[in-house]
């Protein structure tokens, strides 16, 4: 996982250095490109951060950059800076999933609030996704009737009625329930029933 | 000369000798000797000279009727009256050519008859006419008569010396009977009229034959030698006869007369006869002429009176109001339209002074065109287009004036320039808005970029600034301008952009009629049409019809500039309209030279332009209307007028929303 970067889109060579001067200045790493094309060739995967591009280029438009970046499947942030007023266009980037536009010229303190904000948004995106990584392996390990007391255990039933339910006595009940929480590295009752209902929802293998 | 010339190409020989010819021939002949029989009162010189020969009117008439080509007839009838009549000798020579001769004489004068039109299919109704068919008629006997006489003298029946005496007497005859029943029955047209003059007229027209009658029983029941001092009363019926009822009436009387000359003289013949031939010969031509003169003046006053009628209806029924100007600039005459334009209910008052009307009118000129005010007999005043021309002479010193009420002219007029004024203001709108929207977008960037320039300055002046405290102020303060002079073009642009894109369904007739009429002077300068074509039901887009208005109103001018570089004669644009349920489409193409294939790519950036006086917004301006409606304004090169061709489509559900 790298340090998180903006990632400046513009045509313009003086709007680029301008904003990544005033961006570094604010303490943020940037990262420039002339163009989108630029940008889509060479994009690793690893890269977190956020792109601020401009809307209208002679290439491909910020629209278009964003549009092939969602069929890409990369998920990082976009903010659109946008002309006087084009409100039509800035309405069409919002739905079609960016964080947010702003308007040329830009108030320095709006965009790194802006800029600040994709950065947070991408960090949690990225935190989720690790989470739920760990998640899935966690369970992986858990044996059929470890996963059975899990789910059971979610539901909300007593010992005695997982016990009757698997036709097992309550107490090896209590030692698959240990087991299986030392597995999933859960303290208390309601991490449980948390992983738990994540669990029902991607059935075993 | 008439100018009715397919009477006088001959019809297929075969159709010309059918039955009814051949029935007519027969009944010819046998009238011709009937005739000869009738009228052979005195052998005069062995010639078989009778006071007036009726069968050579009717020889004529025949000729005339069937065709010259019959003459074979003639001279068959002539031969078998000499046979007949005079008991010539059957095997005489002389008799054979001498009715071979009058029928080639005949022959020629009904062909030359027939070549001035002056046949069956054209009754004599003028003193010209007339005039011409006695001459020619005078002309041919006369070489008739003196061939017979030749003939006669020739084969030594005549002595020569009497051949001078005899060939006045021949003619005469002759001429007298082609001049009272040729005219008369050659053709049948003004006798159709007949029946219903005698049903109207019958009293009058007993009582002139009755006068007619006692004219001849007068001067025949006088002793022989007073017959011809009296003869001129036979004149006063026929002239007062010609003279109510023009050329046939003329005509027929001198018949009747002549018939009762013919039974009158049957049993005592005053002489010298010829005296007797002279007069009648006076008589028939007196009746010829007058008739003529009558019958040509009829005419005249029937064509007169119908001129009137229709100037009376056209007046009636014109829409605009004429007067008619006597000398002394009084109003002679004035139409309904013109008295309902002064307010004259009543009619037209007795010396009204144009003054009163068209105070500001001065007729100097011949011909004239004026813009003026019009008084009512209200008071009331009103705008008026007139026109007046001198009327020629002899009816000269007058004028005839026409008014048409200006109001609804100068109101349309007035509207069109309003209309142009309000296309003017929102194409002068929409070029700032443009170059509002060019300036702030090329402005922007720059400005972008100062602005993060002194922001960062700004934030590398930190360290700087507890020292120098002016150095962040006055980076805030170039900042803080920086801001205000985009806020300035963001303004500028708002300005223009708000407001003007009204969207509502627009319906296509209406714009294009309304472009099409402010068009219409400037096309009739240039010498150019405008033709539009609307193909069927058309949807209504929704657009912003004032800005749909603009881009036509672009688009055909330049349309007529092209046309008018052209060197085409027929300087041509059109306009097609057209579309379906998706999207609706109008083409504008002319006739012009075209553009220049250097040119057709840039056509709709700003400042683009072939045109010396032109800023190239045009375009551009047309092409970001069209494309806010959710449109598109494209060119193609090649129209089907050979110049240029632009093309607008608009989608019918207006502009997607993403």
């Amino acid at each position: 996982m790298s340090a998180p970067t903006v990632f400046v889109v513009d045509d313009d060579a003086a709007v680029r250095d301008a904003l990544s001067l005033l961006i570094s200045l604010k303490g943020l790493r940037v990262s420039t490109f002339s163009c989108g094309e630029d940008f889509l060739a060479v994009y690793e995967p690893r890269w977190r951060g956020c792109l601020l591009t401009d809307l209208q280029m002679p290439g491909i438009s910020g629209l278009e950059l964003q549009r092939q970046l969602a069929e890409r499947g990369i998920t990082l942030p976009v903010i659109v800076l946008t002309a006087h007023g084009d409100v039509a266009t800035a309405r069409a980037a919002l739905k079609s999933g960016a964080v947010d536009f702003l308007e040329k010229p830009v108030d320095d303190d709006v965009l790194i609030d802006v800029l600040e904000n994709a950065i947070r948004v991408d960090e949690e995106r990225y935190r989720a996704q690790a989470l739920e990584l760990h998640v899935s392996q966690r369970l992986e390990r858990l044996t059929a009737r470890e996963r059975d007391v899990l789910l059971l255990l979610s539901e909300g039933l007593q010992h005695r009625e997982i016990a009757a339910r698997l036709a097992i006595s309550p107490r090896t009940v209590e030692v698959y329930k240990a087991r299986m929480m030392e597995k999933l590295q859960c303290r208390t009752l309601a991490e449980v029933v948390r992983i738990g209902a994540e669990a029902r929802l991607r059935p075993a293998q | 000369m008439t100018q009715f010339t397919s009477a006088a190409v001959p019809a297929p020989l075969l159709g010309r000798w059918n039955y009814r010819s051949w029935a007519a021939a027969a009944a010819y002949i046998a009238l011709y000797v009937l005739c000869d029989w009738l009228s052979y009162v005195q052998p005069v010189l062995k010639l078989g000279i009778t006071p007036w020969n009726p069968q050579a009117g009717l020889t004529l008439i025949f000729l005339l009727t069937v065709g010259p080509q019959w003459l074979g007839c003639t001279a068959l009838a002539s031969f078998l009256a000499e046979l007949l009549v005079r008991n010539a000798s059957p095997t005489s020579l002389l008799v054979l050519a001498a009715s071979v001769w009058i029928a080639l004489g005949y022959g020629g004068l009904a062909a030359l008859l027939r070549h001035w039109h002056l046949d069956h299919h054209h009754p004599i109704r003028t003193t010209a006419a007339a005039a011409k068919f006695a001459g020619a008629c005078v002309g041919v006997t006369i070489v008739i008569a003196a061939g017979y006489v030749v003939l006669f003298v020739a084969s030594g029946v005549l002595p020569p010396e009497h051949a001078l005496r005899a060939l006045p007497k021949l003619l005469i005859g002759d001429l007298t009977g082609v001049l009272t029943l040729t005219p008369l029955l050659v053709s049948t047209r003004p006798w159709g009229a007949a029946p219903s003059v005698w049903r109207q007229h019958h009293w009058q027209l007993l009582g002139q034959l009755a006068v007619l009658i006692l004219s001849v029983w007068l001067i025949f029941g006088l002793p022989v030698t007073l017959q011809l001092r009296f003869f001129y009363l036979a004149f006063v019926p026929v002239i007062w006869i010609s003279l109510r009822w023009g050329l046939p009436g003329g005509l027929l009387a001198t018949l009747i007369l002549q018939v009762g000359l013919i039974i009158a003289v049957q049993d005592e013949t005053p002489s010298p006869l010829i005296d007797l031939q002279f007069l009648m010969l006076t008589l028939s031509l007196t009746a010829l002429l007058l008739g003529a003169a009558v019958t040509e003046r009829a005419g005249v006053l029937q064509r007169v009176a119908m001129r009137e009628a229709e100037q009376r209806a056209l007046l009636t029924m014109s829409p605009d109001g004429v007067l008619a100007i006597d000398a002394h600039g009084r109003v002679r005459m004035a139409n309904p339209a013109a008295l309902e334009l002064f307010g004259a209910g009543g009619g037209l008052a007795a010396a009204t002074s144009l003054r009163e009307w068209l105070p500001d009118l001065t007729l100097q000129e011949p011909v004239g065109r004026a813009t003026l005010q019009g008084r009512r007999t209200d008071g009331r005043n009103f705008t008026a287009d007139i026109a007046w021309a001198r009327l020629d002479p002899p009816a000269n010193a007058g004028f005839m004036v026409t008014v048409r009420d200006a109001t609804e002219r100068l109101r349309l007029q007035e509207e069109a320039r309003e209309r142009d004024a309000g296309v003017a203001r929102a194409m002068r709108f929409a070029v700032a808005g443009e170059l509002a929207s060019a300036l702030a977008h090329e402005l922007n960037q720059p400005i972008t970029a100062l602005v993060s320039y002194l922001r960062a300055s700004d934030i590398l002046a930190a360290p700087f600034s507890r020292e120098n405290e002016r150095l962040k102020t006055t980076l805030g303060k170039a900042a803080h301008e920086a801001m205000r002079a985009s806020e300035v073009l963001r303004r500028l642009r708002d300005f223009y952009r708000t407001g003007t894109l009204k969207r509502e369904p627009v319906h296509l007739p209406t714009v294009c009629g309304s472009v099409a009429v402010a068009f219409q002077d400037r096309l009739r300068r240039a010498n150019a049409s405008l033709v539009t074509h609307m193909g069927g039901p058309l949807p209504m887009p929704q657009a912003d019809a004032m800005q749909l208005e603009i881009v036509l109103h672009n688009l055909l001018a330049n349309a007529l500039d092209a046309v008018c570089h052209s060197t085409k004669a027929r300087r041509r644009i059109e306009l097609h309209v057209g579309g379906d349920a998706e999207e609706v489409f109008l083409r504008i193409e002319d006739c012009g030279p075209g553009v220049a294939p250097d040119l057709a790519g840039k056509l709709f950036e700003p400042f683009v332009t072939n045109k010396p006086d032109g800023m190239g917004l045009g375009l551009a301006i047309s092409r970001s209307f069209i494309r806010a409606s959710g449109g598109e304004l494209t060119f193609e090169p090649s129209g089907r007028l050979g110049g240029a061709c632009f093309v607008v489509r608009i989608p019918t559900r207006g502009p997607a929303e993403s």
